[in-house]
């Protein structure tokens, strides 16, 4: 495989992290614009892990997973009255406030002569875990699919139970979950809160895997994307935000002639599915006939 | 035993309820009737913990829930259906049709005697509204409530279908459990109710069946 | 994301002898700035207004008019007539066009975030468009070259006090529109309640298209205003006027026609004194942090009666 495939390949896998965490936020009836800073939050602190305190990836990816977490519980605290547009202007704002607050944050370290630590617009360089330990590009596309397989794994047992569906119901109709016994704020927090730690654990491979990140990385680009991916997807199954990342990826920005026109296709392409399939290309109808007709394939 | 006592509500200065005493013993099966806002929602509404009582107690069992949210109320063994049907909008009628306090077999007879068999595999939108009205109670019914608030089940029943949910209803409305059917209808509650009464000028009023 | 990054460059006296005459200044300079936003703001409310949604897209709409009346310059003749023309006209084809396919097909519950996702994607599109339009990203935009005048000790920029007699002129004018005219008096009521809007006997599709032509016309000339203040343009102005325009709307309160403009001058002045005091570079930092803060304190904005709270109730309705 050549260096250029697995890279494009990690870049997908590492962006359904992302996608995947705003697919949760979805579940729970809330559209979130700021997942890329629960990204960027996994990614300065798994760098600073490894970077300058001299930790193993596990150890940075666990602090990425936690801290990405505790924001987005933190979000979702402050925003608990918050609901609709409302809410997604809040978490747009707070990514906004993230990314400019990282260029205030300077505090360059030299680590065995070569400067790291983050430094404001100019980023945080020399993360060089995978280097000192001998990943290769394909190394690294394997453990991001590994990663990302346990993942879907998890997602795909946790469609089948009551508790997801439960979710479902409380993002959909918060009245009628209240009426059955389900407490919406509890799956509210939570969703997020995972959604956070999703992100965090993605944004830690990530910088682990570019050596390099700056602020401007984690923009209003990649929430628009993350969001976009899961809605073209679909929200009947896991694996429609990955689905949303093949597309534009694999297809758009693959396409030599199509990539320097990505952004005024693929935003017109979320406007329109939007109009003809609002509920993505894997909508939960679309995924409760293909697995009647899976079954009626079986017998 | 389910108790509302005192129970006294308004609206922006508007007085709805004014003081509704209603006791019910397990196996009561009462009607609920009353014009346009006089406040039958209203009660079903305070009773299942959506909105509060300006004062007044409300117990089950002897145990006060005057201001506990939905959730808790709803896990106290306190359904209700909703005045315009409620259904999680994505997912097929057959799974949300299911509640682990009912076995298999009941639950299975259930839906064959409801009628909403047929329907299972679709999604709400693809599903007449009568049945969704059925499907409603069915998944109220499904739970084994100790107390059960049906919010105008007949409407946009023809007399057809209204008949039959009677008849469903005194079949798998059973035991010990409290019924609360609100309508402005009577059809329905000469059929399945013991008991009928009033809501005028935000007080109860009992009222002798046939009368 | 402070590409009007020359807005800020206000001229100023030597005046350190003085900190009354320096708070005094630092607010009128952040009042100015204000206007510019208020005129953005107009435009964010005067949609939310009539059509409950948030257009995210706006901000493009008014940096697509600059881009395309940029690209069109050897082309135009009339001097500063032309280009202010391109660029209202640029404004308002982009406004209907998101109207059309962001807002127009989605009806219902769930209309306002379809919208809302929708007007982010298409955001991202007139972006990339405006890019594509403005390949050295740093354009001149041709400018009115007006002066600077002095007085009482202040300086004062010509062009920056025009931007405020244009926000209260045209605020002026959306309020006629809106509460003197049989039109206005149809977009509110269907911004009551389309089904009565209806029943009085107008097309609520066509309104939707009036309220976002006006809303791209009241754009291309804040675009016009501020880009000319700035006498350059580049590819961020898009998301700077969403962010400044919707700040000062959810700051005045949603939909309100003066709330807009009062937003947009308390933002403005909130601005110049943090940037005074902290510097330049903790001016966005304000604009969010005050922009997360009301959602959180007071989510209906200050002065509006509080279409958050009438939307909540409408949602919680048994």
């Amino acid at each position: 495989m050549s260096i250029y495939l697995a890279s494009v390949l990690t870049n997908m896998a590492l962006l359904s992290f992302l996608a995947l965490s705003a697919y949760l936020v979805l579940i729970v009836g809330e559209v979130s614009f700021g997942q890329q800073a629960f990204f960027g939050i996994g990614a300065y602190i798994a760098a600073t892990v490894t970077a300058i305190f001299h930790g193993s990836l596990i150890t940075a990816l666990l602090a990425a997973c936690v801290t990405g977490a505790l924001a987005a519980l933190l979000l979702g605290l402050l925003t608990v009255r918050l609901s609709g547009l409302y809410f997604s202007i809040a978490t747009l704002s707070f990514a906004e406030l993230y990314r400019l607050s990282l260029l205030q944050l300077r505090f360059p370290v030299e680590v065995n002569g070569r400067k790291s630590g983050p430094d404001g617009p100019e980023g945080f360089e020399n993360i060089r875990w995978a280097f000192e330990n001998n990943l290769d590009v394909h190394d690294f596309l394997l453990l991001a699919s590994l990663c990302l397989l346990v993942l879907l794994g998890v997602f795909l047992w946790l469609e089948r139970t009551q508790f997801m569906k439960n979710a479902r119901l409380a993002g959909k109709d918060g009245i009628l979950a209240q009426s059955l016994g389900i407490r919406p704020d509890f799956y509210r927090l939570l969703f997020i809160s995972a959604s956070g730690a999703l992100a965090g654990f993605g944004g830690g491979l990530f910088a682990h895997f570019n050596s390099y990140i700056e602020p401007a990385m984690f923009g209003i680009m990649l929430g628009v994307h993350s969001l976009a991916y899961a809605i073209i997807g679909g929200l009947g199954t896991p694996l429609g935000p990955l689905l949303g990342v093949a597309l534009d990826i694999g297809i758009l920005e693959s396409i030599r002639a199509l990539s320097q026109y990505r952004m005024i296709v693929f935003g017109g392409l979320v406007a329109l599915l939007l109009i003809f399939r609002p509920e993505g290309i894997l909508g939960p109808q679309t995924v409760h006939r293909l697995k009647a007709w899976m079954r009626r394939r079986d017998v | 035993m389910f108790e509302c006592n005192d129970i006294r509500k308004s609206f922006g200065g508007i007085d709805v309820l004014e003081g509704v005493n209603l006791t019910l013993k397990p196996g009561d099966r009462i009607g609920l009737s009353g014009g346009n806002g006089s406040g039958k929602s209203t009660l079903i509404n305070i009773a299942t913990g959506f909105v509060a009582a300006d004062s007044g107690g409300i117990s089950l069992d002897g145990k006060s829930y005057h201001r506990l949210p939905p959730w808790r109320v709803a896990r106290l063994g306190i359904r209700r259906t909703f005045q315009s049907v409620r259904m999680q909008p994505s997912a097929p009628l057959g799974e949300q049709l299911y509640d682990k306090n009912t076995d298999a077999q009941t639950r299975a007879d259930m839906l064959q005697d409801s009628g909403v068999n047929a329907y299972l595999d679709r999604f709400p939108a693809q599903a007449p509204a009568p049945v969704l009205r059925k499907a409603e109670v069915v998944r109220a019914l499904l739970a084994k409530p100790r107390l059960l608030f049906l919010d105008e089940p007949s409407a946009g029943l023809d007399a057809a279908e209204l008949e039959k949910l009677g008849v469903f209803l005194n079949r798998w409305a059973q035991g010990a459990l409290i019924l609360v059917i609100v309508e402005h209808r009577r059809d329905l509650m000469d059929m399945t109710v013991r008991q009928q009464f009033e809501l005028r000028r935000g007080r109860l009023v009992g009222i002798t069946a046939g009368a | 994301m402070s590409s009007s990054a020359r807005i800020w460059e206000t001229a100023r006296l030597d005046m350190n002898a003085n900190p009354v005459m320096e708070v005094v200044q630092t607010t009128l300079d952040g009042l100015l700035v204000g206007a510019a936003y208020a005129l953005i703001a107009l435009g964010f409310s005067l949609i939310f207004g009539v059509m409950k949604r948030i257009n995210l897209a706006y901000g493009s709409c008014l940096l697509l008019g600059g881009a395309v009346a940029v690209w069109l310059e050897p082309y135009l003749g009339w001097g500063v007539v032309g280009i202010f023309a391109a660029t209202v006209i640029g404004g308002t084809v982009a406004s209907v066009y998101v109207e059309r396919l962001c807002f127009a097909p989605h009806s219902g519950r769930r209309a306002a975030t379809a919208s809302m996702i929708s007007s982010f994607a298409v955001w991202m599109q007139l972006d990339e468009i405006s890019s594509q339009l403005l390949p050295r990203r740093t354009h001149d935009f041709p400018g009115m070259a007006l002066d600077t005048i002095e007085a009482w000790g202040l300086l004062i920029r010509v062009e920056q006090l025009l931007h405020l007699l244009a926000a209260l002129a045209l605020m002026g004018g959306v309020f006629l529109l809106l509460y003197k005219s049989r039109f206005g008096l149809l977009l509110r009521a269907a911004s009551e309640n389309i089904q009565t809007a209806s029943l009085l006997g107008c097309h609520t599709s066509r309104l939707g298209l009036t309220a976002f032509a006006l809303a791209g016309v009241l754009g291309g000339v804040a675009a016009f205003l501020i880009l000319s203040n700035d006498s350059q343009i580049t590819p961020l102005f898009g998301l700077w006027s969403t962010f400044k325009g919707l700040v000062a709307m959810m700051l005045g309160g949603m939909g309100s026609i003066p709330g807009a403009i009062l937003g947009g001058l308390l933002l403005g002045v909130l601005e110049a004194h943090v940037a005074y005091h902290f510097g330049a570079e903790f001016r966005d930092i304000a604009t969010f942090a005050l922009l997360f803060l009301i959602l959180l304190v007071r989510p209906g904005g200050l002065f509006g009666k509080s279409a958050y709270r009438t939307e909540r109730n409408a949602g919680e309705r048994l």
